[in-house]
């Protein structure tokens, strides 16, 4: 394109972004729609793509597609494969896809619909993707190295060893949340029970299938896995309509923890052939197809945003969540912006398949814009309900009242009006029998994506339909994270504990299997059991922890990226990396010590500790005093490995900008590209 | 018309890769073998043996 062209196109995209962003930010007191917050990502995505990555990509990081990356010089058949980069892709979008980035917005939707949006853009352009984007290259110029290898290489083995065991304190916390959003989700309902009950049946046959009788078709498999979860969505109707069924799948949330739990330890010890690799398969093919038919939907029927731009909420009183809009709408969006856990997927397969070192910015930054994306569709599909709906579906019964009128009276005196009448005809309307006190952001999500499906096909008469879909969506991808996690979590555990006995580090062994999944299960249940105690609900407790030990997983990670680009160029680049991780350390570290120490019951651990055990007792109080005190400690733990972690890197960076320790870096030297075209 | 058979390329490979099936050619062109049960079999338990030690995301 000649240059003057580029420059007007660019400066009309740049001005789209900006006349966007006015009247989302402008809009006080009517609806906007959502294409104007489409318009406004979709082209500040673009100018970050287009001129921020460009310039670190080219004055940085000095991408050279004449350097031979490591999918070519270690290629094995196995990990190390050069591929084309559409591929690598797609590949690497739908690893870092998990359910946050659909719950955290819907969630962060209590503040309105304007900060969670800003952030999920901003922050995704200026720090998640450049987060995913330097991790993915420092792992390209080290041999496709793991974070946890580049932390104890580049900082010291402090960091190393902190960076494990941040990872699997946070495994846990985060199977334990969505865990309880399944309970939540899936409590008093047959229908949803029963459709996620069949997709267990489901997954088993296709891993029969695949073993046995038709090896190697997967596609076909999914195929037909797809085919019988729609199955199981109709006759899930049928079970919700049968007075002999129903009661047969309509449980409390306490029983549903229970199954939840025994499910986790057998999918962690079963054959992974038999459930967990079929039911990937077939969650990975679901998830792409909702998020593109979401996508379409948006921008298509283009919904009006009921929710207003901020709530009364801001100022920390929210149902949903206790905390003021800093720092807890950056806490509770996490992976929709910026997510710790990509740059384990960054240094994980990604760098080991990428053919040519400039694909790295489409790989790693694109898909992190994509997942904002998805984000930022979240949040448009929960702010389209009507606010009254949304806070009576998320609220716990702990703060609205344990009576659908007391919910809706408290909630209308909030100023968002819903009537009993209006939350029974949409639940009738669903399927359900109620959608009172459902916390955890999934049914509110399934609900405002049902809303867009329903206009796009089937009409009315299908919402129940789209309903059920989006939870099967939703859960059959949550349960999936639950497997894959608790066996993730299984083989880190057999890694520690195989330092202290080498027997229990051997993942063949039965008896020790079997040992590190129950202690694994045993964790995460433990927090998932005392979320489905907790009278706010567990979310309250629950999510700001997940999203505090998340975004400080990514403190990690900019901490290893600054460290080596300070290797690299001195303090001249440093900022990049720098600004993102001093902002996460900030709101991380206030967020943390409010969720400690604050004097409020509702925000702050040992004050809700303090204040159930001055109250009266009853039989799950000394539960409760427990578990909030040990979710001020888990909390501190979490400050307390990040501050090490953070100190050790500035040791580092203030020795070499000082001069007193050499610029050694583990970077592998040039060498040239034999690849003849790209792939 | 070129453009369509690209994007159609692109959208199999990427289903392929999705599915396994790029990772299992690769395996049975590693190991000199054409596909059979057994092979597949094999793959199954290698890949997904160290597929499911990597983290996953939230």
């Amino acid at each position: 394109m000649p240059r003057t062209i580029a420059r007007i196109v660019w400066a009309a995209v740049a001005l789209g972004a900006a006349l966007s962003l006015g009247v989302v930010a402008q809009n006080q007191g009517e609806s906007v729609n959502s294409t104007w917050l489409v318009i406004a990502a979709v082209c500040t995505y673009l100018i970050g793509y287009r001129f921020y990555a460009g310039f670190i990509a080219a004055k940085v990081m000095a991408l050279d597609d004449r350097r031979a990356t490591p999918s070519e010089r270690l290629r094995d058949g196995h990990d190390f494969e050069p591929t084309n980069k559409w591929i690598v892709f797609g590949h690497h979008f739908a690893a870092i896809a998990g359910p946050g980035p659909l719950v955290g917005p819907t969630l962060a939707a209590q503040f309105g619909y304007l900060p969670g949006f800003l952030w999920i853009v901003v922050g995704c352009v200026l720090g998640g993707a450049v987060q995913d984007f330097v991790v993915l290259f420092c792992s390209i110029r080290r041999d496709g190295k793991s974070l946890g290898q580049m932390a104890r290489e580049e900082i010291g083995k402090v960091g190393g060893f902190t960076a494990l065991i941040t990872v699997l304190l946070i495994m846990v916390i985060l199977l334990a949340v969505i865990g309880l959003v399944v309970v939540n989700t899936l409590k008093g309902s047959p229908w949803g029970t029963f459709t996620i009950a069949a997709t267990i049946p489901t997954a088993i046959f296709m891993g029969l299938y695949l073993r046995f009788w038709r090896p190697g078709k997967v596609l076909e498999a999914s195929l037909i896995g797809f085919v019988l979860i729609m199955a199981g969505i109709f006759g899930g109707q049928m079970v919700s309509e049968s007075p002999t069924l129903a009661p047969w799948f309509t449980f409390s949330g306490l029983t549903l923890c229970f199954a939840l739990i025994i499910y986790g330890f057998f999918a962690s010890a079963l054959p992974v052939w038999l459930l967990l690799a079929p039911r990937d398969y077939l969650s990975t093919f679901v998830k792409l197809g909702v998020v593109v038919m979401l996508g379409v939907g948006i921008v298509f029927l283009r919904p009006e945003l009921q929710m207003p731009p901020f709530t009364r909420f801001v100022d920390g009183t929210g149902p949903i969540f206790a905390g003021k809009i800093f720092p807890f709408c950056f806490i509770t969006i996490a992976c929709g912006a910026v997510s710790g856990f990509h740059a384990l997927i960054s240094s994980g397969t990604t760098p080991k398949l990428l053919a040519r070192e400039r694909n790295a910015r489409g790989v790693g930054y694109g898909s992190m814009l994509l997942e904002s994306f998805v984000a930022v569709m979240a949040l448009v599909a929960a702010a389209s309900l009507q606010p009254g709906v949304f806070f009576a579906v998320n609220s716990p019964a702990g703060i609205v009242g344990t009576t659908p009128a007391a919910a809706v009276a408290t909630i209308t005196n909030w100023g968002f009006p819903v009537s009993t009448t209006e939350m029974a005809t949409l639940a009738q309307g669903v399927g359900e029998q109620s959608l009172f006190y459902r916390t955890g952001g999934a049914p509110s999500l399934a609900l405002g994506m049902a809303r867009i499906f329903v206009q796009t096909g089937g009409g009315q008469a299908f919402m129940a339909f789209w309903y059920h879909f989006a939870i099967m969506f939703e859960v059959l991808f949550i349960l999936t994270t639950l497997d894959a996690g608790t066996r993730v979590g299984r083989f880190m555990l057999q890694d520690l504990l195989g330092h202290v006995s080498p027997k229990l580090g051997q993942t063949s062994w039965m008896p020790g299997m079997l040992a590190t999944s129950a202690v694994v299960v045993a964790a995460w249940g433990y927090f998932l059991y005392q979320g489905v105690l907790d009278p706010l609900g567990g979310i309250n407790s629950l999510w700001p922890l997940f999203g505090i030990a998340n975004q400080l997983l990514a403190a990690v990670a900019l901490c290893v990226g600054t460290t080596i680009l300070i290797k690299m160029h001195g303090s001249k680049y440093m900022w990049i990396t720098c600004a993102p991780l001093v902002w996460l350390v900030v709101v991380c570290f206030t967020a943390g010590w409010q969720k400690i120490f604050s004097p409020l019951p509702a925000l702050g651990f040992l004050a809700q500790a303090d204040l159930l055990a001055a109250g009266p007792q009853g039989p799950t109080t000394a539960a409760l005093v427990f578990n909030a005190r040990l979710d001020a400690a888990v909390t501190g733990v979490f400050l307390f490995l990040v501050a090490l972690i953070l100190i050790d890197s500035i040791r580092v960076w203030a020795g070499i900008l000082g001069g007193s320790r050499p610029r050694t870096t583990t970077e592998t030297p040039f060498i040239p590209t034999k690849l003849a075209e790209e792939l | 018309m070129s453009y369509l058979r690209n994007l159609a390329k692109i959208v199999r490979g990427i289903l392929d890769e999705l599915a396994d099936q790029n990772a299992y050619r690769r395996f049975l062109d590693a190991h000199g073998r054409t596909h059979s049960p057994e092979a597949w079999r094999q793959f199954q338990d290698e890949h997904w043996q160290a597929k499911s030690r990597r983290g996953r995301c939230c």
